[in-house]
């Protein structure tokens, strides 16, 4: 089912401001949408409007072009999965999967065979008959899942489900809910603040910030272009360094003026109307080239080297003190306390206008 | 010739520890295991202190609970308690109990007072409860401490106008008679005192479980009926047994408002056989008092399970 909002807004009871804002998304049919975003960003907030948890203030909320915005969360052909997983700890494993089915009045046979299906797909056929408490944390993940699934629903919602496993089973979970989003062929719309999820399981991410979508697109689209400043810094792992300077007779040159780079034809062509102008150039931590030594290049005083197998994080400094994170290959020599010269990868790098934060080529 | 000895005979302990590994000594080794600091001089005086604390402290709770116990079967009893060694067991006290007096109506008030105290006030309660926990409405707030003023001022204080109305609702509901009253004063004030205990229990229980709900497909009273109240089961019991002890324990207000002697409850009954001379039989009274224990006894025991149970269950991450 096509999810679309348009223009939404949303404004809590007693606060003065809106937390969300002119908010247009389409997300597509069997769609794996990830909404991104730092906490406190409103993106909660917009998938308990999707589920009907929150009252929609303005706009309209379409599933495949019908009006959704006054109809019951039972009625929306939906399924949610919490945080929290929200089990009911009263009701064993069964019950808490057929409750919904229970509750819309189906037939016990089509019932049981709902549940003993998902619960196949899950493992869960051992547990079926235990309460939740007796079960462990990524058990009790998956029973929340299958309380999803049995209802066949339409437009799977996810609030965040990852954040109470551990690292290792997090990992695992991700891979299993990516498949089951193929084999169940349904649209789904996942909250996260943890941008590996994000960049590992979404067709499209939606990353916002302040309620204001930042960027829609593809995992690579917001790695490799980042539309504005706080795209370029909330993506990626350690994050993108960020050099304020200014563009001088076509050249970029930091504030310091340690660091000169000389755009590629292909960029020069947009930096020319910011000739003079602040601007700041961006460029991941792996898009340094080592050893530099013909065209621009810099050096660094690296402070701590991070050895994380196949990749080394060096934590260094320029003369005047401004950091800066560089990424090599673990294989290369580096020490802590040693100067290194550095040189750029010169289509890799970003250039935003300052005053906006946009970004210019 | 003696046999010869390995330089050790067994000794009785021991003996008797091989026998019975109960008798066998605990840590016989040296070793300290316990986690805390040995004890100083100061500790084991203030330990000894605490003991004979709390020893005095059992001795007064329990002794007068023993001679009630005692004087109840002590078939050499009668009239005036006296202390004394002779027993001879008998139940002639609760003969006079059952016969001469009127203890089976006073257990049926006092039944009937408790029971619909108990449901009324889980009824009204788990409502209040659960609307103060959920719903934000105009004077939420307001109400809240309005409820938790109000329960400052004793009961008793507002006994004229309990009578003021109780002679209009009788004037109205010719069947409305003082019982009533009595079970609305118990549960009026046992609502207010628990809506706050109640509200504190749904709070915690995670939301996230109504919005589940909601979206499996339940209307505002299936979350009460189907998922609230089940989940807040413990809590009910605790709530629902005290406003059940409540009329048991309370005597001054039927007492006051209770006017013949058919329609007193247990503690106003008992009290016609130690306060007048002409009924007085304080063994009977001791018995009484034996008796009224065992319905609340029985209660907390059958439910003792289920108001432990479901307090360290997590609906959520555990």
């Amino acid at each position: 089912m096509k999810v679309v909002l348009k223009n939404i807004g949303k404004k809590y009871e007693g606060r003065e401001e809106f937390t969300l804002k002119d908010i247009n998304l389409e997300v597509e049919d069997q769609e794996f949408c990830v909404i991104l975003g730092p906490s406190g960003c409103g993106k909660t907030t917009m998938l308990r409007m999707i589920a009907g948890l929150n009252s929609i203030t303005e706009g309209d909320l379409l599933f495949n072009d019908k009006r959704m915005n006054k109809v019951a969360p039972k009625d929306r052909d939906i399924a949610m999965v919490f945080q929290s997983y929200a089990l009911y700890p009263h009701m064993t494993v069964y019950e808490n999967m057929a409750f919904s089915l229970t509750m819309r009045k189906e037939r016990k046979s089509l019932i049981d065979e709902r549940v003993q299906e998902a619960a196949k797909v899950l493992q869960m056929e051992e547990n079926l008959y235990v309460k939740p408490s007796d079960i462990s944390g990524g058990q009790r993940q998956r029973v929340a899942l299958g309380r999803a699934m049995v209802r066949n629903p339409k437009v799977f919602l996810m609030d965040e489900p990852l954040s109470n496993l551990d690292a290792k089973l997090r990992e695992h979970m991700r891979v299993e809910l990516i498949r089951l989003h193929k084999q169940l062929g349904t649209t789904t719309i996942y909250v996260t603040h943890d941008q590996t999820e994000a960049m590992t399981m979404a067709s499209k991410i939606v990353l916002m910030d302040d309620g204001i979508i930042q960027q829609v697109g593809k995992p690579d689209d917001l790695y490799m272009r980042p539309k504005n400043l706080f795209v370029a810094a909330f993506i990626g792992s350690p994050s993108m360094n960020i050099i304020k300077g200014k563009i001088e007779q076509g050249r970029f040159v930091s504030d310091n003026r340690l660091m000169q780079i000389t755009p590629t034809e292909t960029h020069k062509e947009g930096l020319k109307a910011y000739e003079g102008k602040a601007v700041s150039a961006g460029i991941r931590p792996e898009r340094f080239e080592s050893g530099g030594e013909y065209g621009d290049t810099f050096n660094v005083n690296v402070e701590v080297v991070e050895m994380l197998g196949k990749e080394k994080i060096l934590y260094g400094k320029l003369d005047d003190g401004h950091e800066l994170i560089i990424s090599t290959p673990g294989h290369y020599k580096y020490e802590g306390g040693e100067r290194y010269s550095f040189g750029y990868e010169l289509e890799a790098i970003h250039y935003f206008d300052q005053e906006t934060g946009e970004r210019i080529n | 010739m003696d046999r010869p000895n390995n330089g050790h005979r067994k000794t009785f302990l021991e003996k008797m520890g091989e026998k019975f590994p109960f008798f066998q000594r605990k840590n016989k080794s040296k070793l300290y295991l316990s986690d805390r600091q040995p004890l100083t001089l100061q500790g084991k005086i203030g330990l000894v202190i605490a003991h004979l604390v709390l020893i005095i402290w059992s001795v007064i709770i329990i002794w007068p609970l023993y001679q009630m116990v005692v004087s109840a079967f002590n078939g050499l009893q009668d009239g005036y308690l006296v202390l004394n060694r002779n027993f001879e067991f008998s139940l002639k006290h609760f003969e006079y109990l059952f016969n001469e007096t009127l203890y089976l109506a006073w257990v049926r008030n006092t039944i009937f007072i408790s029971v619909s105290t108990a449901l009324l006030t889980l009824l009204f309660v788990s409502f209040t409860g659960y609307a103060y926990s959920r719903y934000r409405f105009k004077g939420r707030k307001a109400s809240l401490m309005a409820i938790l003023l109000i329960q400052t001022i004793p009961v008793f204080a507002g006994i004229t106008a309990f009578f003021t109305m109780h002679s209009i609702l009788s004037s109205v509901l010719p069947y409305f008679t003082r019982q009533m009253m009595l079970i609305l004063i118990y549960s009026g004030g046992a609502i207010a005192a628990n809506t706050f205990i109640l509200k504190g229990y749904i709070d915690s229980i995670s939301t996230e479980l109504d919005d589940a709900a909601k979206i499996d497909g339940c209307s505002n009273m299936q979350i009460y009926r189907l998922i609230i109240m089940p989940v807040a089961k413990p809590m009910l019991m605790i709530i629902g047994l005290w406003s059940f002890i409540g009329p048991f324990m309370d005597f001054l207000m039927p007492r006051v408002l209770l006017t013949s002697p058919r329609s007193y409850t247990l503690a106003a009954g008992l009290f016609t056989l130690v306060n007048d001379f002409r009924t007085m039989n304080q063994p009977a009274f001791a018995a009484g008092g034996l008796l009224t224990a065992i319905p609340i006894v029985l209660l907390f025991v059958s439910l003792q399970g289920q108001l432990v149970s479901g307090l360290s269950k997590g609906s959520v991450k555990g």
